[in-house]
């Protein structure tokens, strides 16, 4: 009647490797959204606030990229 | 580790790893960007390790992994103009294929590590995505060995 929900993979290996590039993919879809956030005008604070992680924790994964592309101009 | 045992090319193997997957715009340097940086050297490409076609086989084995937890966004197009900053850490694989590879010169009595020896131990793993990629792109990891 209805199709089988979906399921993570039956082999370890794959079902693991899904793993790695959903973090992968995470790690692409979070560059792309804070930059975009703070070339809007966006804070650290309210970055961190809105992914839910500390000022620090932001501010050091992403302000030296950020910085070197002319895109944020320092801690705020 | 024992940079200091590294030749010239070893440590070129490195510092390619790293240029990989920062063109990739990867967080890490993973034994998959060693293998990349590998296949670009014309040595290996005569073994049949090219580098275009592997990272070719890269992109494919992280689409078919999303596709197993039923996700398709291989064409999803994330513009960033602010890659990750150069000085990029070396992860768990690279580490272990570094660590493997010594292990293999020290066996054999070299006293240094050259960049045959780093591709042996990227080879020497059973899991993670070198496997998985080099599956993809046709390469027998167990025969490419036997060459090195």
């Amino acid at each position: 009647m209805f199709a089988a929900p979906p399921t993570i993979p039956d082999d370890p290996a794959d079902a693991l490797a899904a793993v790695g590039a959903l973090r992968r993919l995470s790690d692409r879809v979070e560059d792309a959204a804070v930059e975009r956030a703070v070339l809007d005008g966006w804070s650290w604070v309210e970055v961190a606030e809105a992914l839910g992680v500390t000022r620090q924790a932001v501010h050091k994964k992403h302000a030296r990229r950020l910085h070197a592309a002319g895109i944020s101009k320092g801690a705020r | 580790m024992a940079f200091e045992r590294f030749t010239s090319d070893a440590r070129a193997a490195v510092v390619g790893a790293r240029e990989q997957a920062h063109t990739l715009g990867h967080h890490t340097v993973e034994s998959e960007h060693l293998l990349l940086a590998l296949a670009s050297r014309p040595e290996f490409d005569a073994l049949g390790l090219h580098h275009d076609e592997l990272a070719n086989a890269l992109a494919q084995e992280e689409e078919r992994s999303l596709a197993a937890v039923g996700l398709a966004v291989g064409e999803l197009e994330l513009a960033v103009a602010a890659r990750a900053p150069r000085k990029l850490q070396f992860a768990t694989s690279a580490k272990l294929a570094l660590q493997r590879a010594l292990a293999i010169a020290l066996a054999r009595g070299d006293r240094r590590l050259d960049a045959g020896h780093v591709l042996l131990g990227v080879l020497a793993a059973q899991h993670g995505r070198v496997p998985r990629v080099l599956r993809i792109a046709g390469i027998d990891a167990e025969e490419l060995r036997t060459q090195l």
